[in-house]
């Protein structure tokens, strides 16, 4: 246990910038080389124009970032920003009193008309702002291999049936459909969650979720565990993969040797894929939204996912929060945005322009959509979304019928909010 | 008779001083938090908010309901039987053959030592690739073999990631009670070895009449060992699987761990934490009890 925590201790502390004796510490999950090259020259801009404050940066990787926090958190010890999705998890942190309450400095000046609008939603809390939209969008989309389309001419498709298809014909090639990665569990419930929004449309999860008339054993989510499980059935998905690490990239392995056509995946996509195989990059990848459902209530535009996929939040116990506050505004000043297209993200800022089509392609759907339904795990209170990704985990094993992972879905839901 | 028991007494402060650092931070470090833990248990309590809600007995009951709780008991105690019956006659028989070898096995023992020395964490990550179905290097060398019908699901199949994880974790802590065994055969004395040999004792009669009775008494301190171990443990399970897919690979450290840490349920953490307290103190004692019976 102890060992644990020692291995997951940040290695590279050894990283914070030279500089005056106040100081800020900053975590932040941004692990991949370019990313972290990125984040440490905005942060560098910060101390050149404060030489009085030292930061230090510290880099961690998703999974272990969640427990570290957590620890930090309930021991005092909390860093002075940190990077966060919003939700349920993070609205824990802000009822214990560990987040500052930021919204008078995004007042300030109009600060916060530079944002899109939709990029509030998760970090509104009590009508207040908790945190900083910084990284650039984040949606689920179908993520697909280019050349293997063109190889067994296959046409992106807008409905499921003809997602099905493909699905099928692909199979037929001896290629894997789909590549998944759910040991973390959360990358198979995008597909899930994705289900869901198109059959039941926003609302469906929403009602459920709010305890507002809606019932986690409505007809939508059974049906949802259905198509899943007919996927797992006919074989979409690659050998093993309740087994599979997304974090180490055992998915994305099977989508670079071209063993495998697609991945639904979060727009984050874009920035790992561009670091980890630039010629995969430029050559082969591409990306449709995710299919819509045959009598489904969902509107073809809607997505699942969030306007800005990471946001930055100062801690209470933060000395100074107003320079904290200021360094997070070099992550996204206009020096800033400039550097996070040309690594691959979509910045969360009102009227971008983008030289690569990919990053335009998806500005555009975002821009387009109707409604982002938050992913469900940070909607959700944290035990709930626990048990909600074990409950996906079982569907996609097979170890669970659709309509018992609904019933169950629903006992935990009511056994928590006792309603 | 008066000089001898001041000396005495005075012998006793200096055993007391020299104990009292060694004590004072067994008692911070380890009992003061297990009361801490039997504590938190009777609360509700998120791990981070100042406030925390007094509950009793709730957890505890939630417990005794708690499937996936006893489920992850089952584990470990199918984990303990399997380590024991895999790790130890291993063990064993390596140890006996280096022994026999002699110095020019040396290099063997550094060898053989080497799983024991990676992380925890390395290993783990190391096996989800040599595991991985697709390119990993088991099914590499399952289809070399043309063995492809043997490959498995290895992480991602509930019915067999359990096993998949103790072979890895049988091939790290063999090395261990490799070189315990190591160590309790170079006690025997050689005069024992002399006299089997004036008697014409063969091979295998050095073996279960000498060799085996001796190493009996390590043999249990290493069960023990391995029982204890078996019932806490975490680490490359954690890693591996974090106790998936579908609980089935859950331990008892790995539910606590998610229910404190993942879940914010740090109250309800902590009655696993104590309950697995108790399990493994009586598990302990009633083994150390068995065992010490036999010798009698």
């Amino acid at each position: 246990m102890l060992s644990l925590v020692l291995v997951f201790s940040p290695s590279e502390k050894a990283f914070s910038s030279a500089g005056g004796t106040k100081k800020i510490v900053f975590w932040h999950i941004t692990t991949d080389e370019n990313g972290k090259k990125m984040i440490q020259g905005q942060v560098d801009r910060f101390v050149k124009a404060h030489p009085d404050f030292k930061v230090e940066v510290v880099p961690l990787q998703n999974d272990s970032f969640k427990t570290k926090l957590k620890i930090a958190m309930g021991s005092n010890q909390a860093p002075d920003v940190f990077v966060t999705w919003g939700g349920g998890p993070f609205f824990e942190y802000v009822r214990a009193g560990k987040v500052k309450d930021i919204t008078a400095y995004m007042n300030e000046n109009n600060y916060k008309n530079r944002f899109v609008e939709a990029a509030f939603g998760p970090i509104t809390y009590n009508n207040k702002i908790w945190a900083v939209p910084v990284e650039g969008a984040g949606v689920a989309l179908v993520w697909y291999n280019k050349e293997i389309f063109k190889k067994y001419n296959l046409k992106v498709p807008t409905t499921y049936d003809e997602f099905l298809n493909i699905v099928k014909t692909l199979k037929s090639k001896g290629i894997t459909p789909i590549t998944l990665a759910n040991k973390t569990k959360w990358p198979g419930c995008f597909w899930y969650w994705n289900f869901v929004n198109k059959l039941g449309g926003p609302s469906a999860f929403e009602r459920a979720a709010e305890r507002m008339g809606g019932s986690f054993a409505d007809q939508p989510f059974i049906k949802a565990g259905e198509m899943l499980q007919e996927l797992v059935k006919i074989g979409a998905f690659p050998k093993g993969f309740n087994g599979l690490d997304w974090d180490t990239g055992q998915s994305r392995m099977l989508l670079y040797s071209g063993k495998a056509a697609m991945e639904l995946m979060g727009t984050w996509q874009i920035p790992i894929v561009k670091a980890e195989n630039k010629k995969f990059y430029e050559n082969n990848l591409d990306f449709f939204p995710f299919p819509s459902i045959k009598g489904g209530k969902g509107d073809p535009t809607s997505l699942v996912g969030m306007a800005s996929s990471n946001y930055y939040a100062v801690t209470t116990t933060c000395k100074y929060p107003k320079e904290a506050f200021n360094m997070i505004q070099y992550l996204i000043d206009d020096q800033a945005v400039k550097e996070r297209i040309a690594y691959g993200q979509i910045p969360p800022v009102k009227g971008l322009k983008f030289s690569d089509p990919m990053l335009q392609k998806v500005y555009n759907i975002v821009a387009k959509a109707k409604s982002i339904q938050l992913w469900w795990d940070q909607y959700l209170p944290p035990q709930l979304a626990e048990t909600h990704k074990d409950i996906v985990q079982s569907l996609f094993g097979l170890k669970l019928t659709p309509k018992a992972a609904a019933e169950k879905m629903e006992k935990a839901a009511k056994d928590y909010f006792k309603k | 008779m008066q000089r001898d028991r001041t000396s005495k007494f005075a012998q006793n402060i200096g055993i007391f001083l020299f104990l009292a650092p060694a004590l004072i931070l067994i008692g911070i470090y380890i009992i003061w938090p297990i009361i801490m833990s039997f504590n938190l248990s009777m609360f509700e309590w998120d791990g981070v908010s100042p406030q925390k809600i007094y509950i009793g007995l709730k957890n505890w009951k939630d417990l005794l309901h708690d499937s996936i709780f006893w489920h992850a008991l089952g584990n470990n105690i199918k984990f303990i039987f399997l380590s024991i019956i895999i790790e130890m006659p291993i063990a064993i028989l390596i140890a006996v053959l280096l022994d026999r070898g002699g110095k020019k096995f040396d290099v063997f023992k550094s060898l053989f030592y080497l799983p024991m020395l990676m992380s925890s964490v390395a290993i783990g990550v190391l096996f989800k690739y040599i595991y991985d179905p697709s390119f990993g290097l088991l099914s590499g060398i399952l289809s070399f073999l043309h063995l492809d019908f043997l490959n498995q699901d290895w992480l991602g199949d509930p019915n067999v990631a359990f096993y998949s994880v103790v072979a890895v974790i049988c091939w790290q802590y063999i090395p261990f009670y490799m070189i315990f065994f190591i160590a309790a055969l170079s006690n025997i004395p050689h005069e024992l070895y002399e006299a089997a040999k004036i008697d014409g004792a063969t091979q295998g009669q050095y073996f279960w009449k000498i060799e085996l009775p001796l190493l009996s008494p390590s043999i249990k301190t290493a069960c023990i060992l391995s029982l204890i171990g078996s019932l806490k443990y975490f680490d490359l399970i954690y890693v591996m699987t974090e106790g998936g897919p579908s609980n089935a690979t859950e331990l008892m450290a790995t539910y606590m761990y998610k229910n404190a840490f993942a879940s914010f349920k740090m109250g309800y953490g902590s009655t696993i934490a104590s309950a697995m307290f108790i399990i493994i103190t009586t598990a302990g004692v009633l083994a150390y009890f068995a065992t010490k019976k036999n010798e009698g």
